[in-house]
């Protein structure tokens, strides 16, 4: 009897497999050493399973556990962090499977495997890695389902998945149930110490040459917009960021402003009004179409039109705002004005001498930065993703020497060339542009889309967007900003824009991708944007307004007693087509004398039933006598009238235990 | 016909003192046609229980003391050279006979086994290149000593699959004991003993035990415990069409005996032990012999449909 419940083979090399598939998911986010010992124990595993003969004794094994435990805290000194305790729980996993011996073994390890499981949404929420997790669990109830059946049973060899594929999509609807009825708490649940902004780009609230070009190689999507109307052409697409007003040369900052002030500008445009979602990002400020006029309700406008959030997000945000593409600011106050002209102290003369010649040939500040823009578009200026290194005084050599340069190095040093001029001026940061993807219809702005411009005040216009880029690569503002990066790649080599004749494969990668981000946008959008006011929502559209955590629980579990028959009764459907009356009137006999606390067992033929009930209720004997030989008479025997039936049928009906 | 076989159980009784569920299980196997095998330790009356049923049934009786340097010879009979007629004239072994008893059939060699197992199951003998019929009915008792023993050959599974039931006898109780230990001597009384059936008798009953209705319901019960033990892991393997065909068989003697007119689920479990017992091996095989607890987790596990 001892050994009656151990484990066959097989199916310990399955067992080892999906250990092994559920674990893999963490590899790429522990540390490499952790990782390598995990497949170690597994491959140590598979050979000595492989290997009949060579059996690990328990010394070994326990020498094994010894240098995990050792290597666990080498790694993670106080196993501080989720990583260690993530470490730790995959490590003693496949240790356990080890010594996985029993049946008993096995459910612990299938048990652990579920939880290990659970640990991957504490990193991750994607899609495809939830549809990894969905296959995990059916793999691993297939183990469940696998040993409780006989190795000799015949059929296909993965019945046991289609099995527990099938358990998995009855336990469905309940499934459902939990996930909009179970109370939601505000604020993200699964946020538990994980440190979400490491790693991540995006835009700074400084910038020095080179900060952006280094920022667009990275093809990571930095927000996706919705737009309630059509989406605004190319060239209008300015994403506002950080506003940067103080240099010193070099590095651009922004400026302090104490509160914030209520912020107007006099337009005459349409508003544009669209959602944007936002991926985790380390900064406080939000990105809007220039100029934003409504906000969300968490965030405040700075007096440069500036979004800043109440709090750093380290999850996907999302939220509405309009905005007007045409517009007038307005006055400059005495602030501004002293903020827009501040110069660095590394002004050369030929920098000064050049806006003097300038000023000669233009009557009003708005020919000066047409004369400017048309500096930088005749003389031999090139965009290039790969600038030279500038030296100490980066706007000089620029203008001068290299002449080769990214967005930022046209916007600092058009702005600086402004302020000589005595034009208030500053630089903006933010985004240009975006792919629109026609599959989720929304547009899709990518780090690679991040781009400096200059803003300078007119005194007919207020502040108005100057672009010195579009001036030396019109391609651009025009086009989405799509290049080769292999072939963009040389030093100070100018851009190659794409025509954008894409081959056929490249044409259906383009499109899987878009399908790939619309579906994906989609799932965050519905699934794990899943909030608290979403539910509200819904519950609203059943007329259930304002409903407290309480009373959602209670509606949760109402809805899951409600489903529970339901499923049970489609079940039975499907099992039994017509249940026979025989059977039905006998086992109503045998609930009445269940209640009288004689209980029939499942296996007990009806006359051991009879003479059972008889013992304990000689009472009941005649009615029980003729219940119990009608009914072998129908169910075994070979008559089957009409008449016996009735007969039998009132005899249930009468008896009263 | 229940009181006549009634009246030969109670016959038995007198010999075999205190085990009334056993000769009735005993009797069930040879009214279903088949083969009993008899394991127990020496001395608890195997030999007097095969005697006793041969006396009673009125058969033909021939015994074999299975011994490890036994031939087939032995069993099924020699041509032996007549020289009046000038010609090979065959002597016919112990197994031409009603009921054979072969005593302690794990003693002899494999060789010996499966001479007698071929006649239980095709009922007839060949030697010589000659094809002899075996006497109808014919039955075989065998017993065998189930403790571990130096010298013997256990029989493989396929050929205990050809006995239809297995059967412990154990140690009597008390009362019964005193009985017999104060009693006569059994060996005088199984002489005296009269034969309660004719040779017609016993065919008709067993024409009898094959008009036993037996309903869809109980075939499917039989199905479901056919189909448990081929899924259940607590099995090395399923049982077999052939061990379900033999629990309906004596499930139908059985009801023949119980006074039923159709086969009732008690009355497949009141067999279930005997027939499959031998056929079912627990997955985690340890050698030790399982049989009677599998085969009521079988029991318990499966319910009436």
């Amino acid at each position: 009897m001892k050994h009656a419940d151990n484990i066959n083979t097989p199916l310990l090399y399955r067992l080892s497999f999906i250990t092994a598939l559920v674990v893999a998911p963490h590899f790429q986010r522990l540390d490499l050493s952790i990782t390598l010992a995990l497949l170690a124990v597994l491959t140590l595993r598979l050979t000595t399973l492989y290997f009949t003969r060579w059996k690990p004794g328990r010394l070994l094994l326990f020498f094994v556990t010894i240098l995990c435990a050792v290597l666990i805290f080498s790694v993670y000194p106080l196993l501080m962090g989720l990583e260690a305790k993530v470490a730790l729980l995959s490590l003693m996993l496949s240790l356990k499977l080890m010594e996985c011996r029993t049946q008993r073994d096995l459910k612990i390890v299938v048990f652990l495997g579920y939880f290990t499981l659970i640990t991957h949404f504490l990193f991750d929420q994607e899609m495809l890695l939830v549809g990894y997790i969905f296959l995990m669990v059916i793999a691993l109830t297939s183990l469940l389902v696998e040993s409780s059946r006989s190795s000799k049973a015949t059929g296909w060899r993965f019945t046991s998945l289609r099995y527990s594929a099938s358990l998995l999509l009855q336990a469905m609807p309940i499934m459902l149930v939990l996930f909009f009825l179970f109370p939601r708490i505000s604020g993200p649940l699964w946020n538990l110490g994980v440190d979400n902004s490491t790693g991540r780009t995006g835009l700074s609230d400084s910038m020095t040459p080179g900060s952006i070009s280094n920022l667009i190689r990275s093809r990571a999507v930095a927000f996706r917009v919705d737009f309630d109307q059509a989406a605004p052409p190319p060239r209008q697409r300015y994403w506002r960021g950080p506003v940067l007003w103080r240099t010193d040369g070099k590095r651009w900052t922004r400026a302090k402003f104490l509160q914030a002030a209520p912020v107007t500008y006099r337009s005459s445009a349409q508003p544009i009004r669209y959602q944007v979602t936002l991926e985790p990002s380390p900064n406080d400020w939000l990105y809007a179409l220039d100029l934003p006029e409504t906000l969300p309700p968490e965030a405040t406008l700075l007096p440069d039109f500036q979004i800043l959030a109440k709090e750093i997000r380290n999850q996907r945000y999302r939220y509405a705002a309009t905005s007007r593409l045409a517009y007038h600011t307005g006055p400059l106050n005495q602030r501004e004005q002293r903020l827009a002209l501040q110069l660095p102290d590394n002004i050369t003369t030929r920098m000064e001498e050049l806006v003097r010649q300038w000023r000669l040939e233009a009557s009003t500040d708005r020919d000066l930065v047409n004369r400017a823009l048309r500096h930088f578009r005749t003389e031999p200026f090139y965009y290039t993703l790969t600038p030279p290194l500038l030296g100490d005084n980066p706007s000089d050599q620029f203008l001068f020497e290299s002449r080769r340069g990214f967005c930022e190095h046209y916007a600092t040093s058009f702005t600086t060339l402004m302020r000589i001029a005595g034009i208030p001026s500053r630089v903006v940061t933010g985004y240009q542009g975006g792919e629109l993807n026609p599959i989720g219809n929304y547009l899709i702005v990518r780090q690679s889309d991040a781009h400096a411009w200059s803003e300078v005040w007119l005194e007919e216009s207020g502040w108005t967007r100057v672009d010195p880029t579009a001036a030396v690569a019109p391609e651009r503002i025009e086009q989405t900003f799509e290049f080769d990066l292999e072939e963009n790649s040389g030093l100070g080599i100018p851009v190659i824009f794409s025509a954008g004749d894409y081959g056929l494969f490249k044409n259906l990668t383009r499109q899987f991708r878009l399908g790939v981000d619309a579906a994906n946008a989609s799932w965050h959008r519905w699934i794990l944007g899943y909030s608290k006011e979403q539910q509200q929502k819904l519950m609203q559209q059943f007329g259930l307004e304002n409903l407290s955590a309480m009373k959602l629980a209670l509606g949760m579990i109402l809805a899951t007693a409600l489903l529970i028959p339901i499923l049970l009764y489609l079940l039975r459907l499907r099992g039994e087509v017509k249940p026979d009356p025989v059977v039905k009137d006998y086992q109503r006999f045998c609930k009445r004398l269940s209640r009288t606390g004689i209980k029939r067992f499942p296996h007990e033929g009806p006359k051991d039933f009879a003479q059972r009930v008889m013992r304990k209720r000689p009472d009941l004997k005649p009615s029980v006598n003729a219940i119990t030989q009608h009914y072998i008479k129908l169910r075994y025997g070979r008559s089957d009238g009409t008449k016996l039936r009735q007969q039998f049928h009132r005899l249930v009906r009468q008896f009263r235990a | 016909m229940k009181e006549l076989l009634d009246q030969v159980v109670r016959e038995a009784g007198r010999i075999i003192v205190g085990k009334e569920q056993t000769l009735r299980l005993a009797l069930t196997c040879l009214l279903a046609n088949g083969h009993l095998l008899i394991e127990d330790l020496p001395g608890v009356g195997k030999t007097t229980l095969a005697h006793t049923l041969a006396k009673l049934l009125g058969l033909q009786y021939q015994r074999i003391q299975f011994t490890s340097d036994l031939l087939p010879a032995d069993i099924m009979g020699v041509s032996v050279y007549h020289r009046g007629d000038e010609s090979f004239q065959f002597h016919p072994g112990p197994v031409f006979t009603q009921l054979l008893l072969a005593d302690e059939i794990n003693r002899a060699t494999p060789k010996a086994q499966s001479a007698l197992l071929e006649a239980m199951e095709e009922r007839q003998v060949t030697t010589d290149g000659k094809t002899r019929a075996l006497p109808q009915p014919f039955f075989v008792i065998a017993t065998q000593n189930p403790a571990h023993q130096i010298g013997t050959f256990p029989l493989p599974e396929s050929q205990l699959d050809r006995f239809l039931m297995r059967l412990h006898i154990g140690y009597p109780d008390e009362q019964a004991e005193r009985l017999l230990l104060s009693g006569e001597d059994r060996r005088r009384l199984l002489e005296q003993l009269p034969a309660c059936l004719t040779l017609e008798q016993l065919k008709i009953l067993q024409q009898q035990v094959s008009n036993i209705y037996v309903a869809d319901a109980l075939l499917d019960y039989i199905q479901d415990l056919l189909k448990f033990s081929r899924t259940s892991p607590r099995f090395n393997h399923g049982l077999s069409p052939r061990a379900g065909l033999a629990l309906i068989n004596s499930a139908r003697a059985w009801a023949l005996q119980a006074g039923h007119q159709e086969v009732l689920p008690e009355d497949v479990q009141a067999v279930l032990a005997a027939t499959v017992g031998h056929r079912l091996h627990s997955s985690g095989d340890t050698g030790i012999d399982e049989g009677a607890s599998l085969a009521q987790h079988l029991l318990q596990s499966v319910p009436l449909p």
